[in-house]
């Protein structure tokens, strides 16, 4: 490969199927971590329950012979991250940072036991006759971007509908209202009638839901098995295209597009011959350039909540 | 005044014990003799030099790493680089120890303590670039730790495996550590190395610092009131900042440690997950770098019972991830720490109750 045929590979087609399918899980996670922290309650667990969603996935999906209800079953199970979170924060009053981390370590170990004492085997779920999410075939036309378009997998095609429904849900109904009243103002929104707990809960539990389905992705599309720690720091990396994209749902689409194409593109550079260990640097570092022009920006902190 | 003063430790005990009955019983009840089971995780580690040796090894980089973030979080900064730190500064004393050999005019003892500082050296960037950025720009310094993990990650392979790496080897590992550059080794018939004293020295020398000098008072008020800090003329986050880089120090320094004294190779390829231990070990701690070799060697203990656990009942080791998570949960709990009723029976009197 040259450098003409990378410049040529990054306008083509391959480039942009390769980006959609790394930004998929990126963004439902990303989803999953706005809703939360719109409601004040940033979900550092989004990483933990992508594992658990990509372990029930399989799971579900082995046991019921179905996909469809493995993915049921892995948004059930990230649901129920989401609500243990939001326990740990609201009945045990536990720091949500730090519950966050915990469950993301409780997850790590958790999938890992739970998969042993299913299989024997602690290394991936081979041994499970797991199903995959089938692609959405759409009649787009046989070349060109149809060609891309048309064969994309049903979740990354979910993740990128979901992404104005979040918009309108946060801006345009009721829920979404008292969802920002309560991350904005807690105790304004109590005053005004908000029940806080309750929101809040909702949104974590949303937020697990999300999180779950980026993980099913991972295990039902982007490869057909689960591996221990198959996550591999994708929710971190969600986390930060939430903070870079500035409370929006949009906003979040863009900046986990942009972060898919940078991992997209230290794959393809290593067609280069140019170290692949360096060019998967480059996912996490953007995060940290863009948080920084983002927080130098006057007044982004404040700007980000005015509606 | 005792009893009271040992009201954390003896907190921590009880939340120790009261997660290990929790998590580990009901798995072990699956086992035909869990009895046996529960007998070797929680006395295995005792059974012979060799594995109390294991505990001690195994405590020696939580004590890093676990002093690294007491410092750090008591400087008010929410930053979780320790575990990039650690791997990085493993990394660069491997590089070090491989490539970089002292001039020959200087005495061959310089070798091993030269590669730790350099060690310490680069690992500490990890800590220290989030709270920079947190003090320049006011960018969250919890995300931008969480992604510098991974960086230096990736930045540590390459180095493994585009400088050091010995092609003859089958697997992506470093050429072997000159014998000059590895620890000496302190009880025969266990791995217990230097590196052990110099944990034990740091937590003393970091618990005065942070209790007894100047430097530490002002990090502990910026820690607690960075505004009150600044009234009073601090520069808060100058002071936050300073904090941050001691700390990704420590936490680099315990990842050459432990490279130095353990292993004639570099031979990780993944994170190692010390950050996240001493995480552990900082919240059983309070923050108290006094505190911290116990919650270390408490730890450790639970980790040596589940490999013990692992290699004779067939039960993973991750059962101890469990025990860590539980831990954290329940010992920041406010419902659980704040009990006043707790409190008062730990302290030994009675508080009016402020329903």
């Amino acid at each position: 490969m040259t450098w003409n045929d990378v410049v040529l590979h990054l306008g083509g087609l391959s480039f942009l199927g390769a980006t959609l399918r790394v930004t998929t899980p990126i963004l439902l996670a990303a989803l999953g971590a706005l809703i939360s922290d719109r409601a004040g309650v940033i979900n550092i667990a989004v990483e933990g329950t992508m594992l658990v969603g990509a372990f029930a996935g399989v799971v579900f999906s082995a046991w019921t012979g179905s996909a469809w209800l493995g993915l049921l079953g892995a948004i059930m199970a990230g649901v129920a991250v989401g609500g243990v979170l939001a326990f740990a924060v609201h009945v045990l009053r536990a720091d949500l940072i730090l519950s966050g981390v915990a469950i993301n370590i409780a997850a790590a170990s958790g999938t890992v036991l739970l998969l042993f004492a299913l299989t024997g085997d602690k290394g991936m779920s081979g041994a499970l006759p797991s199903k995959v999410l089938p692609n959405l075939d759409l009649p787009l036309g046989a070349g060109g971007l149809g060609a891309v378009l048309g064969h994309q997998h049903v979740l990354t095609w979910a993740a990128f509908m979901l992404v104005p429904l979040l918009s309108v849900l946060l801006r345009r109904t009721p829920f979404g209202l008292r969802l920002r009243a309560v991350g904005e103002a807690p105790d304004a929104a109590a005053a005004a009638g908000v029940r806080v707990v309750r929101v809040q809960v909702a949104a974590l539990l949303l937020s697990g839901a999300l999180a779950a389905m980026g993980g099913a992705f991972l295990s039902m599309g982007y490869v057909t098995w689960f591996t221990g720690g198959i996550s591999a720091g994708r929710g971190y990396i969600a986390i930060a295209a939430e903070v870079m994209g500035g409370g929006t749902a949009f906003g979040t689409a863009i900046a986990a597009v942009v972060l898919g194409a940078a991992d997209a593109l230290a794959t393809s550079l290593q067609g280069l011959g140019l170290p692949s260990e360096l060019m998967q640097t480059v996912p996490y570092l953007v995060p940290v350039v863009a948080l920084v022009l983002h927080a130098a920006r006057p007044g982004f902190r404040r700007r980000r909540y005015v509606t | 005044m005792i009893r009271a003063a040992l009201a954390p430790v003896a907190f921590a005990v009880v939340l120790l014990l009261a997660v290990v009955g929790v998590v580990v019983v009901p798995i072990a009840l699956t086992l035909p003799t869990p009895g046996a089971a529960i007998a070797t995780f929680l006395f295995g580690p005792a059974g012979d030099l060799r594995h109390l040796g294991n505990v001690v090894e195994t405590a020696t980089p939580l004590m890093f790493t676990g002093l690294a973030v007491s410092l750090m979080f008591s400087a008010g900064m929410f930053n979780l680089g320790a575990e990039g730190a650690f791997f990085l500064g493993g990394v660069a004393a491997s590089y070090a120890t491989v490539a970089l050999p002292l001039p020959p005019w200087l005495p061959s003892w310089l070798f091993a303590p030269w590669a730790v500082l350099f060690g310490a050296a680069c690992g500490s960037v990890v800590c220290l670039i989030p709270g920079l950025l947190r003090a320049r720009f006011g960018a969250s310094e919890l995300v931008s730790s969480l992604m510098l993990n991974y960086a230096a990650l990736y930045l540590g392979l390459f180095v493994v495996n585009y400088l050091i790496r010995d092609p003859t080897a089958g697997a992506m590992v470093s050429y072997k550590f000159p014998l000059a550059a590895r620890l000496p080794r302190l009880v025969t018939g266990t791995h217990i190395h230097s590196g052990t004293l110099i944990a034990l020295f740091a937590c003393a020398l970091g618990a005065v610092w942070l209790f007894r000098t100047r430097w530490g008072y002002t990090a502990r008020l910026v820690g607690a009131n960075a505004r009150f800090a600044r009234h009073l003329g601090l520069s808060a986050t100058l002071i936050a900042a300073g904090v941050q880089a001691l700390g990704g120090l420590i936490a680099a320094a315990g990842g050459a440690i432990e490279v130095q004294g353990l292993y004639m190779r570099f031979t990780w390829e993944s994170l190692p997950g010390q950050g996240w231990n001493g995480l552990v070990v900082a919240i059983l701690a309070g923050n108290n770098p006094a505190l911290v070799p116990p919650a270390a060697f408490a730890l450790s203990w639970l980790q040596i019972g589940g490999d013990l656990l692992a290699r004779n009942f067939s039960v993973p080791a991750e059962v101890v991830g469990l025990v860590e998570a539980l831990v954290i949960l329940l010992a920041t709990a406010g419902a659980v720490v704040r009990n006043p009723a707790l409190l008062a029976r730990l302290r030994g009197r009675r508080e009016v109750v402020a329903a």
